[in-house]
């Protein structure tokens, strides 16, 4: 079979694959972002115990592979807890308290890059502390951290391909399946990976872009 | 009743004790330099009076709110003590107006009408209206400075903090903060400045106050501390930065 009927013929299956790799790679970075923010904030914060909070979870992600985290919430907790989840709602777990915690990580050292002078200033005019945050800190931190940010969004769509231990018929599953029927191993990879690299490259183009527009006023 | 009232503040960062005992009251109206060496605490106290600093020990009492106090509402509190800081601490994403007018319309103390014209009033009188649409890192360190000033005076408040305000500024800059200054201090402003300007200290102070370790050293008029110190402390220390 040539490359190009190959590309046909599996067409439709590869861009479902392709489908369900972006949905839960979407879904899971939106829920990452706030789950980052909040443990992100926690880490920043004078209280002691809030920050003993994130970084307990920071290191529990951190010090653990991401395969593992998915077999665990997939198969260790459903078990424990004799209950069922499909993969799709296990995968996107596991991507989100993945990516939130290297997300937090990233808003903690976007908040304490700020000039300290910056939250002196906004409190001793009468901002409370989370209206100087959001309005003051926040808008200086997100500039620095944006190419931060994008990196893990990139890491985080590759990541996502370890679902397919879970039977999440992502992109990476699909191609699995594929070689399952025909054998073509080389060419179907080949295929995988070029539309993993198209996408991550329309990411970057669009990061740098991102980046390129708050330096103008930075 | 005294704008400004400290009783016994203490103040250690860990072992370290910064301030002893500190005892201050400044009437309305009244233009206070505090003077010392480096390190002497003198910049933690004028921290102290409007919370950025939490006093050890001691109470602080300004305009009737208990800043001392836990339980107290600071950022109400702040909104009536505007604060100048060395390294000026613009916000750099915003520009000169916006600046100045962020904290009031953001607090919703004023319109962004009431907060625009405001701050052409106070911009003008600062001579930094030409420059209200520039953003800080375009200015030099004296105009920024201005416009820090600008941007608490905003605010409407009944005091003026300075903390070390031209100690960051190239020589030539430091006059035109000082105008400023001395202008604001001749309308009525009360005024605490921490500083090394003592030709500053001199001619515009009610009252000065040299800081040594921690502790008020010497106090009184200008005259009185510059002309005829009491304190062997105090001779050395204006022998060094008079001569």
């Amino acid at each position: 079979m040539s490359f190009f009927e190959l590309l046909a013929q599996t067409w439709p299956r590869l861009l479902h694959g392709l489908g369900i790799t972006l949905e839960s790679t979407l879904i899971s970075l939106a829920l990452a972002a706030i789950l980052g923010l909040v443990f992100g904030m926690l880490s920043v914060s004078r209280a002691t115990g809030a920050r003993a909070v994130a970084r307990v979870y920071v290191d529990i992600i951190r010090g653990t592979p991401i395969i593992v985290q998915a077999f665990f919430i997939y198969f260790g907790i459903t078990s424990a807890l004799n209950f069922r989840m499909d993969p799709m709602t296990a995968g996107i777990i596991t991507l989100t308290l993945n990516a939130g915690a290297y997300l937090a990580e990233i808003f903690r050292g976007g908040i304490q890059a700020v000039d300290k002078g910056q939250m002196e200033a906004a409190r001793s005019l009468g901002l409370p502390y989370g209206m100087a945050m959001r309005k003051v800190i926040l808008p200086q931190a997100v500039r620095t951290m944006v190419p931060a940010i994008v990196n893990q969004f990139i890491i985080t769509l590759k990541d996502s391909s370890i679902l397919s231990v879970i039977g999440l018929t992502e992109l990476t599953q699909v191609g699995s399946l594929i070689i399952a029927d025909n054998l073509e191993s080389f060419k179907v990879w080949l295929i995988v990976g070029i539309m993993y690299f198209i996408i991550i490259m329309i990411l970057s183009t669009i990061s740098k872009k991102i980046e390129k527009r708050l330096k103008v006023n930075a | 009743m005294p704008k400004i009232e400290v009783k016994n503040l203490e103040k250690s960062f860990g072992d370290l004790q910064v301030l002893k005992d500190i005892n201050l009251e400044v009437e309305e109206g009244e233009v206070v330099c505090v003077i010392g060496p480096s390190g002497s605490g003198k910049s933690t106290m004028l921290r102290c009076l409007n919370g950025l600093e939490t006093p050890t020990s001691g109470s602080i009492v300004i305009d009737g709110h208990h800043i001392s106090d836990p339980n107290v509402d600071i950022d109400m509190a702040r909104r009536n003590i505007g604060m100048v800081f060395q390294q000026f601490n613009l916000f750099p994403f915003m520009t000169v107006k916006r600046n100045v007018t962020f904290a009031p319309v953001t607090l919703k103390m004023m319109s962004q009408e009431e907060a625009d014209k405001k701050a052409e009033h106070l911009l003008d009188r600062v001579g930094m209206l030409d420059k209200a649409d520039a953003y800080p890192k375009q200015l030099s360190g004296g105009q920024q400075q201005r416009v820090a000033i600008a941007r608490a005076l905003e605010m409407n408040p009944d005091i003026m903090l300075f903390d070390e305000p031209t100690s960051a500024l190239d020589p030539e800059m430091v006059g035109e903060v000082l105008n400023v200054m001395e202008h604001l201090a001749s309308e009525g402003m009360t005024m605490v400045v921490v500083t090394h300007e003592m030709g500053f200290a001199k001619h515009v102070a009610d009252r000065v106050i040299f800081i040594d370790e921690g502790v008020v050293v010497e106090e009184g008029t200008p005259e009185q501390v510059f002309d005829h110190p009491q304190n062997e402390r105090t001779q050395n220390f204006l022998n060094m930065v008079l001569q």
